[in-house]
């Protein structure tokens, strides 16, 4: 399923959740792991001076502090790393984050992409806090495979996949997520759940609807759930179930996935959407992102699936 | 062969749609209240359930309770065919939702596309 794992960090506790799960994932799925860390910043176009992102200071690059990194990197991942089993390689560049991560993935042919949500909180750091995941977002919007996200520090998993949800608007991109979670779920012999939330404040057109138009449209959603996803499922695979709930849509797809257990949610991301505001990250996505008590994939594109 | 189950307290709808579907080729079995559904469901083990809503001793809702809480059986498709106004909320995860005197041609559409045939 998985054979090409790039783990995109920091180096700093930030990424630490997500470490566990590329770590867990590459070990057990038996993938190539290769651990990116975007070091600096260049300071000037074409300059060998680059603003170090943990220290904030001007330095000037060669191979030799490149691999002093390198170095300082498999210290901090020693724990996860020896008991690693699979081929890891450790790729320390600089630029900015989320290029060199669309550029290193596009090269080595990365199936997925996994990162931590957003270096919030961390102190002296050169990425911007506050605006929650600037690097996650841009890397999200762009990428050919799949993004997983962690932004929570329970927010993780161990053990193997067993609940995937799958959350969909019946957009395309779905489509593209759907083909994701359905093969994680197939070659896991994962549950699947397929989940629709009934937005009943935007289908409201300004006023409540009354609850049989609410349970209407849930039926209706159902319906559409089979015909748009269940036909494309394999006909052997039998462990999926249909859900729909009203709500709003973020809350609900946290509030089922907890509910379910989910080790995973798959989201699509709205990238080509015309409309902006889905198309920011900020949005149900990053709301879910945010929220969510498991590892969430973003799907943009169905390129590599 | 598949197997339908057929789970209503009213003995002609039984009979009824035990011919229909006989007719067209499934085997069948039958309960005729919730109260016996599960029992039914454990030995014969069909492939797709219709069910009634109001049955004397456990209605329709109830056996499907305890139908989706086994892990075994919780993904028989249900086909809820009920008199009870406002039937098709009741069972909201049902496939479909027939309201007696249904059309028997609809019915057995429905039972052909979940079964996949």
């Amino acid at each position: 399923m998985f054979t090409k794992i790039l783990f995109a960090t920091s180096g700093s506790p930030a990424s630490d959740d997500a470490a566990r799960v590329a770590f867990d994932l590459a070990n057990r799925y038996g993938a190539e792991l290769e651990i990116l860390h975007v070091t600096g910043v260049p300071t000037r176009a074409y300059s060998q001076v680059v603003k170090d992102v943990r220290t904030g200071e001007e330095v000037s690059i060669d191979e030799n502090y490149l691999s002093c990194i390198g170095d300082e990197l498999r210290s901090y991942y020693e724990k996860q790393l020896s008991p690693f089993t699979g081929s890891c390689k450790v790729t320390i560049v600089t630029g900015y984050p989320h290029r060199e991560i669309l550029r290193v993935a596009r090269k080595s042919g990365t199936d997925l992409i996994i990162m931590g949500a957003s270096t919030k909180g961390e102190d002296g750091k050169f990425y911007r806090r506050g605006m929650a995941g600037s690097t996650l977002q841009r890397v999200a919007k762009a990428a050919r495979c799949p993004v997983l996200s962690v932004h929570r520090p329970h927010a993780s998993y161990w053990g193997g996949i067993g609940s995937v949800v799958f959350a969909t608007d019946f957009s395309k991109p779905a489509s593209a997520a759907f083909t994701f979670a359905s093969n994680v779920a197939k070659e896991m012999d994962a549950e699947l759940f397929l989940f629709h939330t009934l937005d009943i404040e935007k289908g409201g057109m300004g006023r409540d609807l009354d609850q049989d138009e609410i349970e209407n449209k849930i039926l209706e959603a159902r319906k559409r759930m089979h015909s748009a996803y269940v036909t494309q499922m394999p006909a052997d695979f039998k462990k999926w179930e249909i859900e729909v709930w009203e709500g709003t849509p973020y809350v609900e797809i946290v509030k089922f996935a907890r509910e379910k257990l989910a080790d995973l949610i798959v989201v699509a991301h709205h990238a080509s959407d015309p409309d902006l505001e889905a198309a920011r990250i900020g949005s149900t996505m990053e709301q879910v992102i945010m929220r969510a008590n498991c590892p969430v994939v973003s799907v943009n594109h169905s390129d590599k699936l | 062969m598949a197997k339908i189950m057929i789970v209503d307290d009213d003995q002609n709808i039984v009979t009824y749609l035990t011919d229909i579907f006989t007719d067209n080729g499934y085997e069948t079995c039958t309960a005729s209240d919730g109260s016996e559904a599960l029992e039914v469901v454990k030995t014969e083990k069909p492939d797709l359930i219709t069910l009634d809503i109001e049955m004397p001793d456990e209605w329709g809702p109830r056996f499907y309770r305890k139908l989706s809480q086994d892990p075994e059986f919780k993904r028989i498709p249900v086909v809820v065919v009920s008199g009870l106004a406002g039937n098709k909320y009741a069972i909201p995860k049902a496939v479909a939702s027939l309201t007696k005197p249904f059309d028997p041609a609809e019915l057995l559409g429905i039972v052909k596309e979940v079964l996949g045939e």
